[in-house]
């Protein structure tokens, strides 16, 4: 991949996906012909981005929360608030069931997955602070990793495939060696958590995870100096480490009022990082960083997303973004009842490149 | 109670009964006395109506609690759980309460008018009656009027809150200060519940005395009210000084200890069944921090269980020390939580179809009511307010908020809402 065939400067919003319920996760395939997007609705919406067709496969029973692409076979996975994880092929017709199913991946909620060994492992984590490794081609397990002491909210696999890490509710993140399954040292990155005397929870967590394409780099989204634990008001931020030394080099903020965790996070191709922040009942923004500027070096206006992934060719990003019913905030709204209606998405796929020259006199 | 000069009084019947309660010699308890605190009580031995209301100060989510609707539009992401109720299900983050459904009520539907928590936390604890031009009492200071102490020798209305303790005044409004609530900070006795060791009894007693003297001088040029309540927060403490028994935590055993929990919520509703054993009227325990505008599902899951399990371990406790029957227990918020999630994954402020939970003193084991739309956002035909609520409250109590009224400068005053009335629906 061409680093200088990108440019974040000129990102723009290309295709718009739009879909009547709240969907927190999206991913491309690795062919990159389609995207998969998950949420509250319980099902798992594949969309082919050139014709825009949509499948819609049925088989978890409460809200997606967690998803990963597999390296081969055109199988996705996706897991559940209830523990469970179904492997599709998201090639199959909207009448597809799932090829081979996992009941009780977790105690509770499956909060990440990932797919590591070069696709032969798909791991889950979440509730039990447990990671769980699974042969990607039929579910059986491989691999428990206990040591967190609270619940998993993120994992990521270095591009090396010798390690995966795992980020925590308490701003831990462990390191682990693919394929012996060993603790392999710890980062830390407890800013991310917030728990003051008058809370009575504890607020928080790294969100998200994401490598370098060279590998040397680890980056952890969340949001720190939590103000309260009702609200879950704080300062979204990205710590940025040094994988050799584990030091920890940057610190980067959003540019734009935000008050959310940043849950979506990609390293781009040029070595540059894109988070994406979330905030109450107003916009916020996408933010392109070039460490070791703090500041965003760019960033674009849009409402909050909970997910943000990078396309195969390295050139476009995809994220979900929430949009008002037009009825949010608070009741009392009778008057509004006819009207009333759930929270909405919108899937934005985003060009990180100029737009050719003839496209730019049509539009 | 004050005498019938008292130009608060209450003129009802109910206010002569309550009186002869305070001081009467009634019947005693048998048979629970090895549950019970050692210094069992006389409102106990008395059978006095008591109440513990338990407040989650913010708005407890109604779908990721009481009235969970997964696989709706607005449910969540929770299970729902089968109770020991045939037919009703709560919420999996209830799951303590689940197994004590057959002991409480539930109504689904709620339906009040105030979204916001500077003017819906009064109004709700005030139980919005109309607007007389006076400033009602919430409603611990309410019963601490109109039952008066369950105990002579104690407080009639005790606040079990995070933070600092003290004596609320303004929570009595125009009732006057006496009828204030004594503010347990964290749960632990105000600070002069001991006499400093210094101090001699006899030399405590001069120091009191002087005290009082140099109010009563202050009084004569200023107004009543702060002098009350300083002199009401020291005659509470001097009550609790020879009842300091009470908040004796050698007497808990570590089991109680676990199953009410470690964190401040459980710790103060165990405090709570402490002070209902030895005899307080009323009792309010506040938890703060429920107003999940923001990650309301990472957050119902740590928060919910903090007041499921102390809150069934309390009901179990009550019932299992003959205490039940007696006394009321209360479970709310101010309103509910918005069907809608929100851009911060949180849910906002809900009073037009929200949930709360009631048990003991006359209220119905294991009824589950109001009907919903489908997708829990709005009540199917008519709701209760609050108003209807108090209603209900003071009918358990034995308080026939029809006829009783308080006397404020000569007005006679509703104690409820004037176009309320009780939910039958709840009670046996």
């Amino acid at each position: 991949m061409n680093p200088a065939a990108i440019d974040i400067k000129s990102v723009r919003v290309a295709r718009e996906f739009k879909h009547e319920a709240q969907l927190f996760r999206a991913r491309f395939s690795p062919c990159g012909k389609y995207f998969a997007a998950v949420g509250v609705d319980a099902l798992v919406h594949v969309w082919n981005i050139e014709t825009g067709d949509l499948k819609s496969f049925k088989g978890h029973k409460t809200w997606i929360s967690s998803m990963a692409f597999g390296a081969s076979s055109n199988s996705l996975y996706t897991a559940d608030y209830q523990g469970v994880i179904h492997c599709w092929n998201y090639l199959g017709d909207a009448n597809t069931r799932p090829r081979w199913s996992i009941a009780s991946a977790d105690r509770d909620n499956v909060r990440a997955l990932a797919i590591a060994g070069n696709g032969r492992f798909l791991l889950s984590a979440g509730d039990d602070a447990v990671i769980k490794a699974w042969d990607a081609k039929n579910g059986k397990p491989v691999a428990q990793l206990p040591g967190h002491s609270e619940c998993i909210f993120s994992l990521a696999v270095h591009p090396g495939e010798k390690h995966l890490v795992s980020g925590d509710l308490f701003g831990t993140i462990r390191k682990w060696t693919i394929g012996d399954w060993k603790p392999a040292g710890k980062l830390d990155a407890a800013t991310l958590h917030t728990r003051k005397d008058n809370f009575i929870a504890d607020v928080g967590g790294v969100r998200s995870l994401a490598f370098s394409p060279d590998g040397k780099r680890l980056a952890a989204g969340g949001f720190r100096d939590a103000k309260s634990n009702s609200f879950c008001p704080g300062t979204p931020a990205v710590l940025v480490f040094d994988w050799g030394s584990g030091k920890r080099n940057h610190e980067l903020r959003l540019k734009a009022k935000s008050d959310g965790p940043i849950n979506g996070l990609r390293f781009l191709p040029d070595g540059s990082i894109v988070g994406y922040g979330e905030h109450l009942h107003s916009a916020t923004e996408m933010a392109f960083w070039r460490p070791p500027a703090s500041p965003p070096a760019h960033s674009l206006t849009g409402h909050s997303a909970y997910d943000l992934d990078l396309h195969p060719d390295g050139r476009r990003l995809l994220a979900p973004v929430y949009v008002s019913g037009g009825t949010s905030g608070n009741g009392a709204q009778k008057r509004h009842r006819d009207k009333y209606s759930p929270n909405a998405t919108v899937l934005r796929i985003y060009n990180l490149f100029p737009e050719p020259a003839e496209k730019q006199a049509e539009g | 109670m004050k005498p019938e000069t008292n130009p608060h009084a209450c003129l009802g019947p109910e206010h002569g009964m309550s009186r002869r309660r305070v001081l009467g010699v009634l019947g005693g308890l048998a048979g629970f006395g090895s549950l019970l605190n050692p210094t069992v009580s006389r409102a106990l031995e008395k059978k006095e109506k008591q109440v513990c209301l338990i407040w989650l100060d913010g708005g407890i989510s109604q779908y990721e609690s009481w009235h969970p609707l997964p696989g709706t539009r607005f449910g969540g992401p929770f299970r729902s759980i089968p109770t020991r109720t045939p037919g009703i299900h709560f919420c999996e983050l209830m799951k303590h309460t689940a197994r004590i459904s057959d002991k409480i009520s539930v109504i689904r539907n709620m339906e009040t008018k105030d979204p916001n928590h500077s003017s819906g936390v009064p109004r709700i604890q005030r139980g919005d009656p109309i607007d007389r031009g006076v400033v009602y009492p919430y409603l611990g200071s309410a019963v601490s009027k109109l039952l008066g102490p369950a105990d002579p020798d104690l407080p009639p209305y005790i606040w079990i809150k995070p933070g600092n303790g003290g004596f609320i005044h303004r929570e009595a409004g125009f009732l006057g200060a006496e009828h204030g609530a004594l503010a347990l900070g964290d749960g632990t006795p105000p600070v002069h519940i001991h006499r400093p060791k210094g101090i001699s009894p006899e030399n405590d007693e001069a120091r009191n005395a002087l005290r009082k003297k140099i109010n009563e001088r202050f009084r004569s040029t200023r107004g009543a009210s702060e002098i009350d309540a300083y002199e009401t927060s020291y005659e509470m403490a001097e009550r609790l000084m020879a009842r300091k028994e009470i908040f004796d935590d050698s007497k808990l055993s570590p089991k109680d200890r676990d199953r009410y929990g470690s964190h401040p919520l459980g710790r103060h509703i165990l405090r709570a069944r402490q002070l209902l054993e030895a005899g307080i009227r009323f009792i309010k325990v506040n938890s703060y921090h429920w107003d999940t505008h923001g990650d309301n599902f990472n957050m119902s899951q740590r928060l919910i269980p903090q007041a499921d399990r102390p809150f069934a371990a309390l009901i179990e406790d009550l019932e299992e020390r003959g205490m039940l029957d007696n006394t009321l227990v209360i479970l709310m918020s101010e309103f509910g939580r918005t069907p809608n999630v929100n851009s911060r994954i949180g849910r906002d402020h809900w009073p037009d179809c929200w949930s709360l939970a009631l048990a003991g003193c006359g209220i119905k084991q294991g009824a589950v009511v109001g009907k919903t739309s489908g997708d829990g956002a709005w009540v199917d035909g008519t709701g209760y307010d609050i108003g209807d609520l108090f209603h209900t409250i003071f009918s358990v109590l034995g308080i026939d908020a029809r006829r009783e009224r308080y006397l404020y400068k000569g007005q006679k005053l509703a104690i409820a809402h004037d176009e309320c009335k009780p939910i039958r629906e709840v009670m046996a």
